[in-house]
């Protein structure tokens, strides 16, 4: 179920109804929300739901299982394998064909017969966010930053509607702590989800679809049909499309989960004025930046262990941090290009300091840069783009609405965080009835510039 | 040092979790969340109820469908019987980024098989029911220089795929899928009227057409009735609809039409409608042989009817199939491509 939907649009005042009744009967209330959550989850294939109760059961036995033991290495153990057959669970669903099909081109390379059996799987929607929770709940129970909670809680935790398919990754310790009272019916931040909504709306729907529809798929889908100035144009327009998708729908998804009483963490903060690829990571999907930190690049020693080894780290983390996007070779290379540049960062510290302004430059054209690798769906059609951008031509594709789309969506972020986050804070501060009011107008005005072919899907559900 | 058992104290709230408290923006009640939300629902009902049905509508059949109907048919008339959606409507309408359509739709069209049901008789075979190259006919080659490429979910990669090949050559190649269209569900788009709108647009030379993924949704027959997919008198009116999109698209002779037929899909209960589309596409085709090239996927891609994930291509086993049964991959789709480009080639000089 997408949230731009009208099946959205009449399950989730019912839901938040239901909820806020049910809340002071805690006892209803959980069973109640991991159905709603599983009512939503089905809604893409009810056989996902499966999967998703195995990952929950899976989990929270090995949870059980860690807590119950003191004995370091048979903690270590049940981690290990519950990890493992988390990321078999991923593996099998997310990147069985793209390896199958790599070893089979290899073996013919080498005039031998394929031996691994082609198989064409449905990707669950969500599994890698769901499988990302599921291994931060076990491995923070094995650390010790959290009990083991309930399965019922750990269900929730898992299959939370707002978060379920899309994120933001987030981790046990920040949203189990919040089941374990019944929510304040009297403190809800009813103005920022309000305002969050609508904010997310106007960024997918006009802003991201809009410049998908106009710019960026017909230039990414034949780059042979048009000149530089149009490419350069498209790749700038896809930095623009993915922020505005990927930040509209968590704005979104944060939204409904204040409405609901539940807070979930940041998952961007104007990644377009990093002034460097740290920054950049501090500022882009900001849960998955945490999640590769803590549970990849400082488990591999992090910076600990030398300036050989800290560049080895970054660029493994960072190549599986591309991965986990999707089974490609662009995004691999798309992972190891951020790599190399945080190591070169890295490598750089205590040098000459360039101007804020420099710095920005070419950061940000060094990351349009990168997204051309990212959505592009092989390397044969990224480097058509690429050497493309060289070529003459005209500049066809920037009418007048996708220019001021791109330029508000790159503007807005260079604005000082202080001045935009006061007059964010005003808005969600006046009265939840006038915020409504607007919202649906909003809406209409959003829905009207809906095609007839509806909304396309946010772009991070794919992965 | 803390004991070995204890839960340690997380490093820090770099996930900014106290954001909200740090603003005082958690000055609300769970009352406001509802009234708000209910407030909001409310507006869009009276305003917009009628989109609600008009959603329901386009939904294939499932509970889904039922709950949003259940909601948007009441919405509907709600919203009919007041002023506000008309509103709305003259104050948005102008947003809408949907083509101007132009033409005759299905309903006013002949797609209706109304002439027929009136006893007209059957109409007279001429020269253009015969495909001139199966009788020895030398035909002229002209260069191809604008290929129109649309369908609705199926013609994707299509599109791209031609678009790669052919756009080196100098060929203008505009793609046009319409996503979860189709021709018996003609309340998202029409495509009698969405045909001659893209002819009167772009006068394509010649068009390749591949769409089947949305049918089977029921349709008014000659005497008004609704018909259900998927028996002869289904599968008739399905082929004057595609016959008047055929009309639209040949302009008179001026232009070839590829039509792709439908691969089986996984699902056995699609098999009716696949069937059924295939055949209503054979039947429209007859009187226009001349310019319409019914190109065969059924037999490409699901011989015999049996549904495969998997094929030969080069000498080497490549998914070409979606994991949803239904669609062509990339892979499926560059075959499909290759097929079409040379199907191509045998009207038109590369």
């Amino acid at each position: 179920m997408l949230f731009p939907t009208v099946q959205f649009a009449i399950f989730f005042p019912i839901v938040l109804a239901l909820s806020w009744a049910l809340m002071p009967k805690q006892r209803l209330w959980k069973p109640f929300i991991v159905v709603a959550s599983y009512v939503f989850y089905a809604a893409a294939d009810p056989r996902f739901c499966i999967l998703l109760a195995a990952v929950t059961l899976l989990n929270q036995a090995a949870a059980k299982a860690i807590h119950a033991t003191e004995n370091q290495r048979r903690r270590k153990l049940i981690t290990g394998v519950a990890v493992a057959l988390d990321l078999g669970l991923l593996g099998a669903f997310k990147y069985y064909g793209f390896f199958a099909q790599n070893v089979d081109d290899l073996l013919n390379t080498w005039g031998l017969s394929p031996t691994a059996p082609l198989l064409s799987i449905a990707l669950p929607v969500g599994i890698s966010f769901f499988t990302f929770q599921a291994i931060s709940y076990t491995v923070d129970v094995k650390r010790r930053l959290v009990e083991p909670a309930s399965t019922i809680d750990v269900a929730i935790y898992l299959s939370f509607f707002p978060h379920l398919v899309a994120g933001p990754i987030v981790r046990a310790r920040e949203f189990i702590p919040q089941l374990q009272s019944a929510r304040d019916p009297e403190h809800v931040a009813v103005g920022a989800g309000l305002g969050l909504i609508g904010l997310g709306l106007v960024k997918k729907v006009m802003i991201a679809d809009y410049l998908g529809r106009v710019v960026v798929d017909p230039a990414f889908g034949v780059p042979q049909a048009y000149g530089g100035p149009d490419l350069l144009f498209a790749a700038y327009a896809y930095a623009a499309q993915i922020y505005c998708d990927f930040s509209g729908y968590t704005d979104i998804a944060i939204g409904l989960a204040l409405l609901m009483g539940f807070i979930f963490p940041q998952n961007f903060r104007s990644p377009y004025r990093a002034t460097g690829f740290r920054d950049f990571w501090r500022r882009w999907h900001m849960t998955l930046s945490r999640f590769l930190r803590d549970f990849l690049y400082i488990p591999l020693g992090g910076n600990r262990k030398g300036r050989l080894r800290t560049y080895f780290n970054l660029m493994a983390t960072m190549v599986l941090g591309g991965l986990w996007h999707g089974a490609s070779w662009t995004f691999v290379l798309w992972g190891g290009f951020h790599g190399s540049m945080l190591s070169i960062e890295h490598a750089w510290d205590g040098r000459r300091r360039f101007p804020a302004a420099i710095r920005w430059f070419v950061t940000f054209n060094l990351v349009v840069f990168a997204w051309i690798l990212f959505r592009s769906p092989d390397l044969s059609l990224f480097w058509t783009y690429f050497t493309g951008i060289f070529h003459g031509g005209s500049l066809s594709l920037a009418t007048f609405p996708a220019v001021l789309a791109l330029l508000a969506v790159i503007g807005l972020q260079l604005v000082p965080e202080r001045t935009s986050h006061g007059i964010e804070v005003g808005i969600e501060r006046l009265s939840p009835i006038l915020l409504a009011v607007a919202l649906a107008a909003l809406i209409l005005v959003v829905g009207a510039t809906v095609p007839s072919q509806g909304v396309p899907p946010f772009i991070y559900f794919r992965f | 040092m803390p004991p070995e058992n204890a839960p340690r104290k997380p490093a820090r709230d770099d996930s900014l979790m106290q954001r909200f408290d740090e603003q005082r923006l958690r000055r609300f009640s769970a009352r406001d969340a509802v009234l708000a939300t209910a407030l909001i629902a409310f507006l869009l009902l009276i305003f917009s109820g009628g989109s609600v049905k008009r959603a329901g509508e386009e939904l294939n059949p499932g509970v889904g469908r039922d709950v949003v109907l259940a909601v948007g048919k009441p919405a509907a008339w709600v919203a009919e019987q007041l002023p506000f959606a008309q509103i709305g409507h003259t104050l948005t309408g102008w947003l809408s980024p949907d083509q101007k359509l132009v033409g005759l739709g299905f309903e006013e069209g002949s797609a209706t098989g109304a002439g027929a049901a009136a006893g007209k008789g059957p109409s007279p075979v001429t020269p253009e029911w015969f495909d001139g190259r199966e009788l020895g006919e030398e035909a002229p080659r002209p260069k191809l220089t604008k290929l129109l490429v649309t369908g609705d979910s199926l013609s994707t990669p299509l599109d791209i795929e031609l678009g790669q090949r052919l756009t080196p050559d100098g060929v203008e190649v505009i793609r046009e899928p319409h996503l979860a269209t189709g021709i018996s569900r003609s309340d998202v788009v029409d495509w009698g009227k969405l045909s001659a709108t893209q002819v009167a647009e772009d006068h394509p030379q010649a068009v390749v057409i591949f769409i089947g993924a949305n049918e089977g949704l029921p349709m008014p027959g000659p005497g008004g009735e609704e018909v259900s997919c998927c028996g002869p008198e289904w599968a008739a009116i399905w082929a004057n609809r595609a016959r008047q999109m055929m009309e639209n698209y040949i302009q008179g002779g001026r232009a070839k039409l590829y039509w792709l037929t439908v691969p089986a899909a996984r699902d056995p209960a699609r098999k009716p409608i696949v069937d059924a589309v295939n055949a209503a596409v054979d039947a429209a085709a007859a009187p226009f042989r001349s310019s319409v090239r019914v190109v065969d996927m059924n037999s490409v891609f699901t011989p015999g009817d049996e549904f495969r994930d998997a094929m030969e291509i080069d000498g080497q086993e490549t998914i070409v199939r979606e994991p949803d049964g239904i669609h062509l991959n990339k892979e499926g789709s560059a075959l499909a491509a290759e097929i079409v480009e040379e199907e191509l080639d045998r009207d038109f000089t590369p």
